[in-house]
This record gives C-alpha cells, sequence and structure tokens, in this order.
C-alpha cells in the first residue's frame, strides 16, 4: 500500500487505492471511475453527490463487492475484494454489506417479515432466531403491524423502510443506499433520510444522492464529477435538514 | 431449502400463465403416455408371440428323413448331437424323437413315434402342430418309460379296431417284418403294445401315429442309440438366428437344419415399424416438453433478472438460486405430467385405439395389420414402469429445458438489481 493516505487510515472501514472503472459500449470505452482514493472510518453517514453520469453508483457498487474495478485496490472491512473469487465476494456481500435500493426490490411474493428473513435465510440462521431479529426489525421500522403485508400492499415509505430493515437482518458493518428517496416524495425522503442517519450511529452508512440538499444532512460529503473524487467536504451546518425540520427517530 | 420453497411457490406467482403452461406441458405428456401404452403393446405382444409362436428348429440326419425303416432314409442323427445342443446357448428345450413307419392297408401307412412323456407330440408333415388332444383315455406319463404302452391316433384306431369302448382291452401289435414300397422290413420280433389312450389331431395324416415312450420304441426296434428328429426350443425368437449359426457351426456337416423364419419376419416388420412409431412419438412428446419449459423458464428469468440481482446482491448462492429455478421447472413439468396423467386415466383408452388405428396401423405391412390389432390389448392403466418413465421425462425434461436459463443465471450480475430501477 503505497499511498500515504491509506497508510495513514489502516483502521478504517473503507479503503480504496487507485480505483478505476472502465465500461465497454460496444467501441466505445466509458470510465465511469478514474483514480478514486478513498477512506472511509466506521460509523458515520457518508454521502456520494454528483450529477447523473457521474460515477457515484458505480463507486458504491465497488464498494459494495457488487462489481470488480478495472484497476486499484478495494479493501473493505480488511477483506481485499479484488482478491476474492466470486463465492467469496457473495458471502462478503452476505455478511458485511446490507443494500437499500431506489426501488426497493423487495421480493413480491413475500411478506414484508420474509422478506426481512430473506439475507438471514442466506446467512443459515436458525428459522426461530431469523423470524424473531425480522419482527424486532420491522417493529423498529415502525412495521410491526404490516407483518404480512406483501409489497404490493404497502406504500412506497413502508416499502423503503421494509427494505431497510432487510438491510440490517444480518447486522452488516456496512450499509449502502443508492438513491433511497429516489422513489419517494420529500416528506417520506426526508423520515428514510432520517432513519438511515440514525442507523449511522452503529454502523457505516453510505448513500448516493444526486441532491445536494440529502447530502448536506451525511456527516462527511464526498462530491464526484466525471469518474473523479472532487471535493472531501463536512456539511455546511452540523445539523442540516432535508426539507422542514428534522425528525428525530428514536425507536431505531 | 429457502430457494427451493420460493421456487415453489413462484410457481403459483401467476395463476392464469401457470395453467397454460400446465396444459402445453399436459399435452405431451399425454401423446407421450398414448405412445408408450401402444409401444408397451406392442412389446408385450411380441414377447408373448417371441416365447409361443413357432421358434423351434427341427435336426435330421443330413439327406435323410430319420425313419428307422424306410427306404434310404435311415440314417439318424448321432446320439451325442442331443447333448451338444443342450450346451447350446438360448436353447430352452431340446426334444429327441425316433421314428418308424409301419404298413397299414394298400399304400398306406401309420407312423410310429418314440418320444419322451411330457415332450410336444407333434405331428408327421405338419411340425408345427403339437400335442393333440386325447379323446379317451389318458397320455403318456414318466410312469410309462420302458414300458409296452402307446396311444393312438383316432385315425389309426379306427384301421386297428380300436375304440373308446374297448379301449380298456385294446393292444396293437406291430409287425417289424411288414414291408410296404417304402418300408423295408427289420428282423425283429412282433411286438403287441397296450393302447392307454386315443388322441385326435385335426389332421388326416396326423391321425395315423402311434406315440410311445423312448425307451420302449428303441427296445421294440433295436435302436439303442441316435436320433430321428430332434426339436430344439429357443428361449425366445429373437436368438433363433443365433442358435441355428452355432447349430450349423456344430453339427452342419451330419444335420439338415430346418428353421422358421415367420418369427423373425413379423419381428423386422411389424414390430420393429410400431415399436419405432412410439419411440418416435415418445421422444417428439419429450422434445414438445422440453421446448415448453425452455421458452417459460427464459422468459422467468427475463422478468425476474432484477430479483435474482436482488438476490445475488442480498448474498444468495448461485448454486441455491439455481436450486430454486430447477425447483420451478420440475414443479411445472411435475404439474403438467399430472394434467397430462389425469386427462390420459379418463380419455386415454379410446385415444390410444384410435391413435393406433390412425396414426400406427398404416404404416404397418399390410398382412399383419389386422392380426396385430386384433390380437392386441390396449390399455389406459398407468403401472410402475409408465410412471417412472413420467418422473424420469419430468426431471429430463426440467433439466434440459431451463439448462439455457440456468446459464444465464449464473451469469447474471449482482447489478442487475440495479437494473431495475
Amino acid at each position: 500500500m503505497n499511498n500515504p493516505m491509506l497508510a495513514n487510515d489502516r483502521n478504517a472501514l473503507i479503503l480504496l487505492q487507485d480505483v478505476s472503472k472502465t465500461y465497454r459500449k460496444g467501441q466505445e470505452s466509458v470510465r465511469a471511475l478514474d483514480g478514486i482514493d478513498l477512506a472511509v472510518a466506521e460509523k458515520g453517514m457518508v454521502a456520494i453527490a454528483g450529477p447523473s453520469g457521474s460515477g457515484k453508483s458505480s463507486l458504491l457498487h465497488i464498494i459494495g463487492a457488487m462489481d470488480r474495478p478495472t484497476n486499484g485496490e478495494v479493501i473493505v472491512a480488511g477483506q481485499p475484494l479484488n482478491a476474492l473469487p466470486e463465492a467469496g465476494l457473495t458471502s462478503f456481500r452476505r455478511e458485511t454489506v446490507g443494500f437499500v435500493f431506489q426501488s426497493f426490490n423487495l421480493i413480491p411474493n413475500l411478506s414484508a417479515l420474509e422478506n426481512v428473513m430473506l439475507p438471514m435465510e442466506f446467512n443459515g440462521v436458525p428459522s426461530e432466531q431469523r423470524h424473531r431479529r425480522a419482527k424486532e426489525l420491522l417493529d423498529r421500522v415502525d412495521l410491526g403491524a404490516r407483518l404480512t403485508h406483501r409489497p404490493r400492499e404497502l406504500s412506497g415509505g413502508e416499502m423503503q423502510r421494509v427494505a431497510i430493515a432487510r438491510a440490517l437482518a444480518n447486522n452488516p458493518r456496512l450499509v449502502l443506499a443508492d438513491e433511497p428517496t429516489g422513489n419517494l416524495d420529500s416528506k417520506t425522503g426526508q423520515m428514510i433520510y432520517e432513519l438511515l442517519k440514525e442507523i449511522a450511529r452503529e454502523r457505516t452508512v453510505i448513500v448516493v444522492t444526486h441532491a445536494e440538499a440529502l447530502a448536506q444532512m451525511a456527516d462527511r460529503i464526498l462530491h464526484i464529477r466525471d469518474g473523479k473524487l472532487e471535493a472531501d467536504s463536512q456539511p455546511l451546518e452540523a445539523n442540516s435538514t432535508f426539507i422542514g425540520e428534522p425528525r428525530r427517530v428514536d425507536h431505531v | 431449502m429457502t430457494m427451493m420453497r420460493l421456487g415453489l411457490r413462484n410457481l403459483f406467482r401467476n395463476k392464469s400463465r401457470l395453467v397454460i403452461v400446465a396444459l402445453l406441458i399436459g399435452i405431451p405428456f399425454f401423446l407421450l403416455l398414448v405412445m408408450q401404452v401402444i409401444g408397451d403393446s406392442v412389446q408385450r405382444q411380441t414377447e408373448l408371440l417371441k416365447q409361443n409362436v413357432n421358434n423351434t428348429l427341427q435336426l435330421r440326419a443330413r439327406g435323410s428323413m430319420g425313419h428307422v425303416n424306410m427306404m434310404g432314409n435311415e440314417d439318424l442323427l448321432p446320439q451325442d448331437a442331443l447333448e451338444q445342443v443342450r450346451q447350446v446357448e438360448h436353447v430352452a428345450r431340446v426334444e429327441p424323437y425316433v421314428l418308424a413307419m409301419t404298413p397299414t392297408e394298400g399304400h398306406n401307412f401309420a407312423m410310429v413315434v418314440g418320444v419322451n412323456p411330457g415332450d410336444t407330440k407333434r405331428l408327421e408333415s405338419h411340425g408345427e402342430a403339437g400335442n393333440p388332444k386325447i379323446i379317451a383315455g389318458r397320455d403318456l406319463t414318466e410312469a410309462d418309460r420302458g414300458k409296452r404302452v402307446a396311444i393312438i391316433g383316432q385315425g389309426y384306431a379306427k384301421w386297428a379296431g380300436i375304440t373308446p369302448e374297448n379301449l380298456e382291452q385294446a393292444t396293437l401289435t406291430l409287425d417289424l417284418k411288414r414291408t410296404h414300397p417304402v418300408i423295408f422290413a427289420l428282423n425283429r420280433p412282433p411286438a403287441p403294445v397296450k393302447v392307454v389312450g386315443i388322441y385326435a389331431s385335426g389332421y388326416v395324416f396326423g391321425d395315423m401315429q402311434l406315440f410311445m415312450s423312448l425307451d420302449t420304441f428303441r427296445e421294440i426296434y433295436g435302436i439303442p442309440a441316435g436320433i430321428s428328429w430332434l426339436y430344439v426350443k429357443a428361449d425366445s425368437s429373437e436368438h433363433l438366428p443365433q442358435i441355428e449359426q452355432k447349430l450349423r457351426d456344430l453339427l452342419g456337416n451330419v444335420a439338415d437344419i430346418i428353421a422358421p423364419t415367420n418369427v423373425a419376419e413379423f419381428q423386422n416388420t411389424a414390430t420393429t415399424a410400431v415399436l419405432r412409431l412410439s419411440k418416435g412419438g415418445i421422444v417428439l412428446s419429450a422434445a414438445l416438453m422440453i421446448i415448453t419449459v425452455f421458452f417459460v423458464m427464459l422468459l422467468v428469468v427475463r422478468e425476474r433478472a432484477w430479483e435474482i440481482g436482488t438476490f445475488k446482491a442480498l448474498g444468495a448462492s448461485n448454486s441455491g438460486i439455481v436450486l430454486g429455478f430447477l425447483t420451478e421447472a420440475v414443479a411445472l413439468s411435475a404439474l403438467g405430467a399430472l394434467l397430462g396423467t389425469l386427462v390420459f386415466s379418463v380419455w386415454g383408452g379410446p385415444v390410444v385405439q384410435r391413435a393406433f388405428g390412425v396414426g400406427v396401423a398404416p404404416f404397418l405391412p399390410a398382412e399383419y395389420k389386422d392380426t396385430l390389432i386384433n390380437a392386441l390389448t390396449l390399455s389406459s392403466d398407468i403401472g410402475p414402469p409408465t410412471l417412472g418413465l413420467l418422473a424420469l421425462v419430468c426431471i429430463l425434461a426440467a433439466f434440459a429445458g431451463s439448462a439455457w436459463s440456468i446459464r444465464q443465471v449464473v451469469r447474471l450480475s449482482p447489478m442487475e438489481a440495479i437494473r431495475h430501477e
């Protein structure tokens, strides 16, 4: 590890050194990420902001082991992801990362409870234990009364809360949220952000957003433009708001 | 287990599609059952024919009729031929005959035959007709070996004045010194034989015979060894050519070998044609099922690409996801099979008859068509072998039909979860 910044951050949860990602579109090469160096500490909320097509989602996917970099080194939770085979990446995702998607990605023929139990089933958690934990998680996101509801019976905000509960199922050290409020109205979006911020007290939450106002709610903002880390800053105000006053979600 | 359970639940996500797909898979299954029943019935019939129709070869001393007192035809097969033939593979039974002729009146004559009690009593000139019916008295038994007892054909009995009424006291004396234009005298004493039964054969000349035990014949005619005719029964007609060849190798220099050809001909024409057609039908049905499963699973994978991506993002293994899809494919095939089987159990019988008459019979040689159709027992019963075949085809169709989709599933990236957005 030659980069002095990374050498100083051996205790960081996420370390990226000179990470690049190039996609091929027919004969053309598209450079989505270009020499990213990054260290993210354990716990706290980091926003990756930037315009559409800037490479923020690509960065999130590489951190979450959903994609491999073309160049560079990625170490997350002490695991060098470049060296892991496909099966290793699968278990890494299962044990270390929780994903929250813009379109919620709940399995339509499973109930809210079953959706939350799913990652635990993949992780071999015994039935009784996963049932209990899924119930607890849904209680914590205020959906204790919606356990048996299918996704189509839930509102957008409720679906995203189920998705957040699912992301926490295996108690991951890292939660990655890709435009989690993209399909929600502003009020619900604010609530989801507050929920994520609350979660970030005990683990690292990285949120991708193209909305600067949302990014201002994070503890740290990474600005990406044309695949390059343009700025790494603190929010303008320590407790900046999304829209209106922040609501504390004490039960998370 | 999780993914298997999910696979089964996925089956019921779109109920109307499920019904259509089950029908699409059920129809070829139904056709498969029809073809299987036809194939089975023909196979059963053939096996029966192979064991029961004329699958017997006849051996005689080379260039001789093998009658011990017939001019120029008195050569016999060597006695050791019997043991040699018994050693040949697929020989089910060997029946030695010793024969003599005895004059009756004018130019006519009767036949005296020595056989082992219990062996088939074949009729001169009608070797294929065996075991004539006893109409009075009794048949020869093991206890008659070496004893001067015989059974007589009704024609010969009439000539000898033996009737069912006087059978208790009936004795026939064989005069071996009597001659005939083709019978020479043997210097042996007259041999009185007690007649214990009268038979009817349905053939005029067949009724002019006298059967006694082989040992009794040898003692009366003074023939301690040698065989006039040796009947060799194959365990199945399909082994006839093989046995014939072996016998020619072993005894070709001393024996004439007469082999029936009608069974082999039947097998090579009618049976083979039907079995090929039914097997072709089964393969076609299986192919239809595979094609249906192929398109359904391809559609399912395309529709659920984002779900597969989500599973992968959440940490599901490839093998787990594949297991889920295979479970769904097998369950889908099984449902189609169940539907096809249910329809078959209701309408199978008439459809099989019609399918055989319309679909198979036209391909049969004209001379066998009616015989086979009349003899065939077509049943819509589904036995364990058919159930086994169904299960096998079910799994095969599911695996083969979903192979390409499974390949797609494995190649899908967890990024597919994002593309949903």
